[in-house]
C-alpha cells in the first residue's frame, strides 16, 4: 500500500497572496494598517484593533525556534517516509509566531533558541510550503 | 454572583476503561448514566436535563447523543425537557460543570444527567488513531500539512517546558509512575500493572522528548454524573459534592499562535477559582489535574501554586503526588493510566473527584478529603479550566 498523499492547505481569497508568494519563493505576512501590528496567519480582520485595513509585507524571514520535536515514529500516515523529520515552532524577528519543520540539518542538532531563517520546499505541483533551516546554512 | 455552592454532583457512574471490542459504545453511555442514578438514589423522573458530550469514533453513534438516543434508552422519553451536546474536547467535563450549574441556578433545570462514551480504543484501528489526530482540532491551513499530530503536539511543549525549567527526563517520566500507583488501586483502570521510570525512559521515542508511555493510550469507556441544585443534593444525600469555584480561559486555537507554551493559563484560571471559592493551595487535599501527557500535571502542580516554576518535576520524583502523599494527584490513574475516551478523559477525572469527596473511592480512598481542585484541558490545550469541590461551603 503506498502512503497517502501529503495533505495540501486549503487555501481562501485572503490567504492566496501568502500561498502565491510561497511559490516565488517569498515569505510574505500581514500587517495592520491601523496598528502597525505584524499578524500570522493571515487573518480577514486586524485580531489586534479589528480593523480591516491589512497589507501584505515581507517578513525577514529570521528568526528562532521557540520550541521543537523530532517526530521518531507513531507519524500520521502521510508522513511516515518522513521519519525522522522536524516539527517547529518558530518566533520570526516580527513577533510573529508559525509551524513549520527544520529542514537542511540533523535533526539532533535542533535546539530551543536556535537561529533559524526560511527556505522553501515544494509540496507538489500546486503549493511550496515554507520551511526553516539553521542561519547561515546552505 | 458566581457558582459558589449553588449546585452540587449527588451521583457518579462509570464502567471500566479499556479495550473492549464487543462491547457497544451505547452500552457505556447507558450503564454509566444507570449507575449514577442509582448512586445518586434519585427516581429517573426527577432529571429534566440530560447532557451528552460529543463521541469521536463514530458520526454515526454521535448523531445519536445528539438524536437524543440516551433520553429514550433510559425511558424519559416525554418527560425530560431538552438533550443538548456539550462538547469541546478534554475540557467537555468542567463545560459539563459549568454549564449545568449555570441551569441549575437560573432555575432553567432541576436536576441535570451528565454523559460521556466513546470507543476510541477498538472502534478505530491504532493508526486509524493517529490519523484521526493528525487533523482533529488542529489547523488545516498552517499546522497539518507540516506533520502536526498530538504526540508531536506533546513533544513540542515538553521539550520547551523542560528547557525553561531545567525538568529532567527523569522528572518527566516520574508523573507517568505516580498515575500508575494510584491505577493499581483503580479497578476501572486499563493500565494497573506497576510501572518504573526506568520502563518508561526505555519505551519507545515517539516525537522527542516524548516516550511512548508518556503517550495517553486510546479507549474505550463511559461515565456519567448526576448535577442538582444544593438544597435539592442537601434533601438526597449527607454528601453532595458542591462546586466551589472555577475559572477558565480559553488560549489558542492553533498551538503554535500559544503565547506560553509552558504556562498556558492555569494561573489565571486558578485564581478565579481560589477566589470564588474563598480556598489557597494549602486547603486542597486532592489535585486531580487532567493528565493525557505528563507534562500538564508539571505545568497545573506549579501553575496552580502546589510547587514553585520548575520544582514540580522534583515534587513528584519523590513520591510527593503518590497514595500516601503530601498532595495526592490524579487519582484515577489518569489518561495515562485508566485510559484516554476522548471528551471522557476529563469527564473520568472529575468523576474521580467527585468520588473522593464522596467517600466512594474504595482502597484509593484519600482519607478526610474536603476539598479537591480539579482541571481540564480541551483540543490542542486551547483553553484551562480549573474547578474547586468540596463537600462543604466554605
Ligand atoms: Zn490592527
Amino acid at each position: 500500500m503506498s502512503a497517502p498523499e501529503k495533505p495540501a492547505p486549503p487555501v481562501n481569497y485572503w490567504t492566496k497572496p501568502y500561498w502565491n508568494a510561497a511559490n516565488e519563493g517569498k515569505l510574505i505576512i500581514q500587517r495592520c494598517l491601523d496598528c502597525q501590528k505584524h499578524i500570522f496567519y493571515p487573518r480577514i480582520c486586524c485580531p489586534f484593533c479589528f480593523s480591516d485595513r491589512i497589507e501584505w509585507v515581507p517578513a525577514s524571514g529570521k528568526g528562532r525556534v521557540y520550541t521543537y520535536t523530532v517526530v521518531r515514529s507513531n507519524a500520521p500516515s502521510a508522513f511516515i517516509g518522513d521519519m525522522p523529520f522536524v516539527i517547529a515552532i518558530v518566533r520570526l524577528e516580527e513577533g510573529v509566531q508559525m509551524l513549520t519543520n527544520i529542514v537542511g540539518c540533523d535533526p539532533d542538532e535542533v535546539r530551543c533558541e536556535m537561529p533559524v531563517e526560511v527556505t522553501f520546499e515544494r509540496l507538489n505541483e500546486n503549493f511550496v510550503l515554507p520551511k526553516f533551516k539553521p542561519a547561515g546554512s546552505e | 454572583m458566581g457558582i459558589k455552592g449553588k449546585a452540587a454532583i449527588v451521583g457518579i457512574g462509570e464502567v471500566p476503561t479499556g479495550k473492549f471490542p464487543d462491547r457497544e459504545a451505547i452500552v457505556c453511555a447507558i450503564e454509566s448514566a444507570r449507575q449514577a442514578i442509582l448512586d445518586a438514589g434519585i427516581n429517573k423522573d426527577e432529571i429534566d436535563t440530560v447532557i451528552p458530550t460529543a463521541a469521536l469514533y463514530s458520526p454515526q453513534f454521535n448523531t445519536e447523543l445528539v438524536g437524543c438516543r440516551i433520553v429514550e434508552e433510559i425511558g424519559l422519553a416525554g418527560k425530560v425537557k431538552n438533550n443538548v451536546q456539550i462538547f469541546s474536547g478534554g475540557s467537555s467535563s468542567c463545560n459539563f460543570l459549568r454549564i449545568a450549574s449555570g441551569l441549575i441556578n437560573l432555575g432553567v433545570s432541576r436536576c441535570i444527567l451528565c454523559v460521556h462514551a466513546d470507543k476510541l480504543g477498538t472502534g478505530v484501528s491504532a493508526q486509524g488513531g493517529i490519523d484521526l489526530f493528525s487533523t482533529a482540532g488542529i489547523s488545516k491551513e498552517w499546522e497539518v500539512p507540516y506533520g502536526m499530530h498530538y504526540s508531536a503536539i506533546a513533544g513540542l511543549i515538553t521539550q520547551r517546558y523542560m528547557y525553561e525549567t531545567g525538568t529532567t527526563a527523569e522528572q518527566v517520566a516520574s508523573v507517568c509512575v505516580s498515575n500508575r500507583k494510584w491505577a493499581e488501586l483503580n479497578p476501572n483502570a486499563m493500565f494497573r500493572k506497576p510501572l518504573t521510570v526506568e520502563e518508561v525512559m526505555a519505551s519507545k521515542m515517539l516525537s522527542t522528548p516524548l516516550h511512548a508511555k508518556e503517550s495517553n493510550m486510546l479507549a474505550d469507556g463511559g461515565s456519567a454524573f448526576i448535577i442538582t441544585s444544593a438544597e435539592r443534593a442537601r434533601e438526597i444525600t449527607d454528601r453532595p459534592v458542591y462546586i466551589l469555584g472555577e475559572g477558565s480561559r480559553v488560549t489558542h486555537f492553533a498551538l503554535s499562535q500559544e503565547p506560553d507554551l509552558t504556562r498556558f493559563a492555569y494561573a489565571a484560571a486558578a485564581e478565579e477559582a481560589y477566589r470564588e471559592a474563598g480556598l489557597t493551595p494549602r486547603d486542597i487535599d486532592i489535585a486531580e489535574i487532567y493528565d493525557s501527557y505528563p507534562v500538564f500535571q508539571l505545568i497545573a502542580l506549579e501553575e496552580l501554586g502546589f510547587c514553585k516554576r520548575g520544582e514540580a518535576g522534583a515534587f513528584v520524583y519523590e513520591g510527593n503526588t503518590w497514595p500516601g502523599g503530601k498532595l495526592p494527584m490524579t487519582t484515577n490513574g489518569g489518561m495515562l493510566s485508566q485510559g484516554h475516551t476522548g471528551a471522557g478523559g476529563g469527564v473520568a477525572i472529575l468523576v474521580e473527584a467527585a468520588r473522593q469527596l464522596m467517600g466512594k473511592a474504595g482502597e484509593r480512598q484519600v482519607e478526610g478529603a474536603r476539598f479537591a481542585i480539579e482541571t481540564a484541558t480541551g483540543g490542542t490545550y486551547m483553553d484551562t479550566h480549573v474547578t474547586i469541590l468540596g463537600t462543604e461551603i466554605p
